[in-house]
């Protein structure tokens, strides 16, 4: 076992973990935070992404003890109490998601490309970004729309 | 330019069976009319949303409970071969491992298989029955077989440990006597005198062999037909890939003798009734709850072996046990779809007319029969949207030893829109007719509506005509030689594909709806179907919200918890808003005459007298009036439950057109374009059905170029175990989509539905192959197989470069 320290949507956290336990194990089995999901066990699906130090990772492919002093946001952390974050907002208005499995890994990938790139952002920039998120139910046509929304660019397709 | 001869109408007009056509009086509802609908039609921001986008959602795996323990699978690593004997003893010994059972144990504990009812139930499914007409044999599904394992990645033993890590472990060291057996996996082999038998009870493997249609005047037809064309096809296996892997968590109570299970399915109902029965004990021993579903597509509908499985081990061990799937195990054995092979002939006259058409249909079940449903599905709709005067089917299902198939998005209609929109072309081209042209030529027409076709489906209504001049317009068909010009001035082929489709929509018959409205205005409805993503919880609330005119957000839709909800279908075959949405219509008729006669009765006037405006029943006389709210009290609430039983299916329909730029050296494909438009009867809300279309296009075009559950026929073993070597649609492979809903109502039911949703699904596996043909057809190229990958189109441009060569030669 070892302790780790991190700080999870701005609490400061220590959890007693054994070496192998991924970082995504952390969050759902240690924590029962359970809004960032598992899809797959090859680094493909990105339904398990958070941003560790303002960057998106795939949280099943890390271990838990390599974030040691670590800031880490999840889907949980996003909301500002009732207030939905902007790509929260843009999600739900443009229905953006269906089973909203893979909807936490997919917002926190289009946070930080808003971070990353800022509002300057184009429809195949934002398709290129969300490779690694897959979505079955959507055909990612709405979730697309609802990135280019909150850059306040919408594409060329009808609804 | 159409020509539809006026005895055609007359001819084929057909009578319609009785219960076809809903009866409004007879179903105890006033007319309903279109004018109040306020939230029907419009798209209103999902319920669900909010759960979802703040990691509240209630997934299965989500769920966790004191002392749970964790279930690995032993699974075969051949595709077949007999279990001369199961040695659990090293994985025992290792600490943690709580148990070891096998299909032994299972038997000696009276477990029985799953109840599969494969073959389709309402009166207007086609008629599947075994070679001798008889019920087909379905091979018995244990939990846990004792003979022998049919398929790699059979389960036959069950660890129970108490961490997942321990019980993986564990699996790995049951030592399992194995005796390979011959193996066949490619169902048109599996016929062959001679093949590996996988059943007894079935020596050529053919379970299913039904004829339909007219053969004789099918032969006249051909015989005297001007021209003739052949096809042969393979629609590739795919996977469904929800995103949530199956998974499930079962609790046992001693005290009540009572078990929970937590699993997302297609409908918790089914999953209750066929677990009991696995099991042997009484249904009203069993919970089941599905809240939130991550992907359905068919793959859920069916019970899985591992939900009995850790349902019986927590009874036995008394403690909470938890499986969830590896994405490995959901390649190998999620439930499969698709993999038809298809024969399909045409006879047109001169004119281009269809005469006939012939189709020799061979499904592969798998291992064992879970769903006649793809089989079944695709022999109603061989014809397509044309009317062709004769057919006759052959439609075979045939054990493999492979994993069992299951309805697939739009379960057997891709793969016959595929076969039909293929032939059509390869017509056009070999007998030198427009292939636009010939399409009009044939459709059927708006007034032949309800029209019977050649194998006896009666399509309810619809303007395919109609659909393919929208889909052209949104499509901007007039500029594709100008776009054809810029592609190749960048080096790049560029194709079209269009295809027209029908679908039918059945699905199990039953549905309730139980609606009450409370003291304090909250309107409760509860329903048996079960979204995966559908919205049901916004789309049903604007049904009833309509019905008792009230406002949407005051009504709470209830589903998911078989303590709560008794009956319901599930969600499949584009089922959930046409059944739901009657039987809401239903109750909620019953629901307002209750309220009326209680208004009646308070006010002291006839009932009938009142009337209903904006939620309350008012007294012309006095002006007085009384909300639905304060009509229900705490001893006498307001509240009803109405089941329906509906048969007839309705046939969503409609076009879609795709454009593809394919570079001829790097033999690299991509979609430049997709629009579509679907006839989904009443849409209650256009924002989710057009959601619905985008999602089928995506998983249409996915198996066209790109998904494929390839299997080695000389190993058995499924190539694609993993996301890194299954294709899948990625946000930088699909394009944004152009979608037109249509609405044609439908007479078979009060509000006029359809279905949405799998129509994305129906013609993109056709689209796309005739769009990638009309691309590489200067080339030489005529014929290439799914899924289209650059690899397939190199081969294909390298087998035309050498018919040309071996032309030129003489
Ligand atoms: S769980 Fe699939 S990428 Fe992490
Ligand atoms: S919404 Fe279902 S996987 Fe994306």
């Amino acid at each position: 076992m070892t302790t780790v320290s991190l700080t999870i949507n701005g609490d400061r956290r220590q959890v007693d973990v054994e070496d192998r336990t991924l970082l995504v194990d952390l969050l759902r089995e240690t924590l029962g935070m359970t809004g960032t999901h598992v899809g797959c066990d090859t680094t493909q699906c990105g339904a398990c992404t958070v941003i560790l130090d303002g960057k998106a990772v795939k949280s099943c492919t890390i271990l838990a003890v390599m974030a040691e002093g670590a800031e880490l946001r999840t889907i949980e952390g996003l909301a500002d109490g009732d207030t939905l974050h902007p790509m929260q907002q843009a999600f739900c208005d443009n229905h953006a998601l269906q089973c909203g499995f893979c909807t936490p890994g997919m917002i926190m990938a289009a946070v930080n490309i808003i971070e990353r790139h800022g509002t300057d952002i184009d429809e195949s920039l934002v398709r290129r970004e969300l490779e690694g998120n897959l979505c079955r139910c959507t055909g990612y046509h709405n979730i697309v729309k609802a990135v280019l929304d909150v850059a306040g660019k919408l594409p060329r397709a009808s609804e | 330019m159409t020509q539809k001869p006026g005895k055609l109408r007359a001819e084929f007009r057909t009578e319609l069976p009785s219960g076809w056509a809903f009866d409004e009086i007879e179903a105890r509802i006033g007319p309903i009319r279109d004018q109040l609908f306020k939230q029907i039609g419009q798209p209103v921001r999902r319920k669900e949303d909010r759960r979802l986008v703040t990691g509240r959602g209630r997934f299965t795996d989500d769920f966790s409970v004191p002392g749970e323990c964790y279930a690995a699978l032993v699974r075969s690593p051949y595709p077949h071969a007999r279990i001369k004997g199961i040695d659990p003893s090293a994985a025992l010994e290792l600490p943690g491992v709580l148990a070891v059972y096998t299909g032994v144990d299972a038997l000696a504990d009276g477990l029985g298989p799953i109840p599969h009812s494969p073959v389709p139930s309402t009166k207007f499914d086609v008629r599947l029955t075994a070679p001798d007409g008889e019920a087909p044999f379905i091979g018995p599904h244990l939990l846990l077989p004792i003979d022998k394992a049919r398929h790699v990645g059979e389960a036959v033993a069950v660890v129970i440990a108490d961490t997942k890590a321990r019980a993986e472990d564990a699996a790995e060291r049951v030592d399992v006597d194995w005796e390979e057996l011959p193996h066949v996996t490619d169902s048109l082999e599996a016929i062959r005198p001679g093949s590996p038998r996988l059943w007894d009870e079935v020596p050529d493997n053919t379970l299913v062999c039904s004829h339909f249609g007219d053969a004789d005047a099918t032969d006249a037809a051909f015989q005297s037909a001007a021209h003739r064309v052949r096809a042969k096809f393979h629609i590739n296996r795919v996977t469904a890939v929800t995103i949530e892997p199956r998974a499930a968590l079962a609790d046992y109570d001693k005290a009540s003798a009572r078990s929970t299970l937590y699993a997302g399915s297609g409908g918790a109902v089914r999953q209750k009734r066929e677990l009991a029965s696995v099991l042997g004990i009484d249904p009203d021993d069993l919970r089941v709850l599905s809240y939130d579903v991550g992907g359905n597509f068919g793959a859920r509908n069916r019970v899985y072996v591992e939900f009995g499985l850790i349902l019986w081990a927590s009874r036995k061990l008394e403690r909470p046990v938890k499986f969830t799937a590896t994405r490995s195990e959901a390649f190998l054995t999620d439930y499969q779809g698709r993999d038809l092979h298809t024969t399909v002939e045409l006879a047109l006259d001169e004119n281009g007319q269809f005469l006939a058409m012939r189709a020799d249909n061979v499904s592969n079940v798998g291992a064992r029969c879970v769903s006649l449903s793809p089989l079944s599905k695709g022999s109603g709709l061989i014809t397509g949207s044309y009317h062709i005067p004769v057919a006759h089917l052959v439609a075979r299902a045939v054990f493999t030893n492979t994993m069992c198939t299951q309805a697939y998005r739009s379960s057997g209609r891709p793969e016959v829109t595929y076969a039909i929109e293929r032939l059509v072309e390869i017509a056009a081209e070999q007998c030198g007719f427009d292939p636009i042209d010939l399409r009009r030529r044939n459709l059927v027409s708006a007034d032949q509506m309800p029209y019977r076709n050649a194998v006896g489906a009666i399509y309810d209504s619809g303007a395919y005509e109609e659909n393919m001049d929208k889909a052209m317009a949104l499509f901007q068909w007039p500029d594709i030689a100008a776009r054809r010009d810029d592609a190749r001035a960048r080096g790049k082929l560029l194709g079209v594909g269009l295809a027209n489709y029908v679908e039918s929509s059945i699905g199990s018959p039953v549905e309730r709806a139980e609606i009450a409205v409370s003291p304090d205005g909250e309107v409760e409805v509860v329903i048996g179907t079960q979204p995966s993503g559908q919205g049901h919880e916004t789309s049903f609330a604007q049904v009833v919200a309509d019905m008792l005119q009230m406002p949407v957000e005051a009504v709470t839709i209830t589903l998911g918890d078989t303590d709560i909800v008794s009956v319901g279908g599930g969600s499949h075959s584009g089922r959930s808003m046409r059944h739901a949405g009657t039987v809401m219509t239903m109750a909620s008729a019953d629901l307002l005459a209750e309220a009326r006669r209680r208004a009646g009765a308070e006010f002291g006037t006839p009932a009938e007298d009142l009337a209903f405006e904006d939620g309350a029943f008012k007294c012309r006389a006095t002006n007085r009036f009384l909300t639905l709210s304060d009509l229900s009290t705490a001893t006498a609430p307001l509240a009803v439950a109405r089941t329906n039983e509906m048969h007839a299916p309705v046939f969503p329909n409609g076009t879609a057109i795709c454009e593809v730029e394919i570079d001829p050296d790097s033999c690299q494909i991509e979609i430049t374009r997709y629009a579509s438009v679907d006839d989904v009867g009443r849409c209650i809300n256009p924002l989710i059905v057009h959601g619905q279309s985008h999602g089928g296009i995506a998983q249409g075009v996915g198996q066209a170029m790109w998904e494929d559950c390839a299997i080695d026929p000389s190993s058995g073993q499924q190539i694609a175990g993993s996301l890194l070597d299954y294709g899948m649609p990625r946000a930088d492979n699909v394009p944004s989509f152009d979608c037109e809903i249509a609405e044609v109502l439908s007479p078979t039911n009060p509000l006029g539905i359809k279905a949405g949703g799998e129509g994305g699904t129906t013609p993109a596996l056709a689209t796309v192959t005739l769009a990638v043909l009309d691309a590489l057809r200067p080339l030489g190229v005529r014929d290439i197989s799914m899924p289209i990958t650059p690899e397939r189109i190199w081969q294909a441009l390298a087998s035309a470069r050498e018919a040309n060569m071996q032309e030129l030669v003489p």
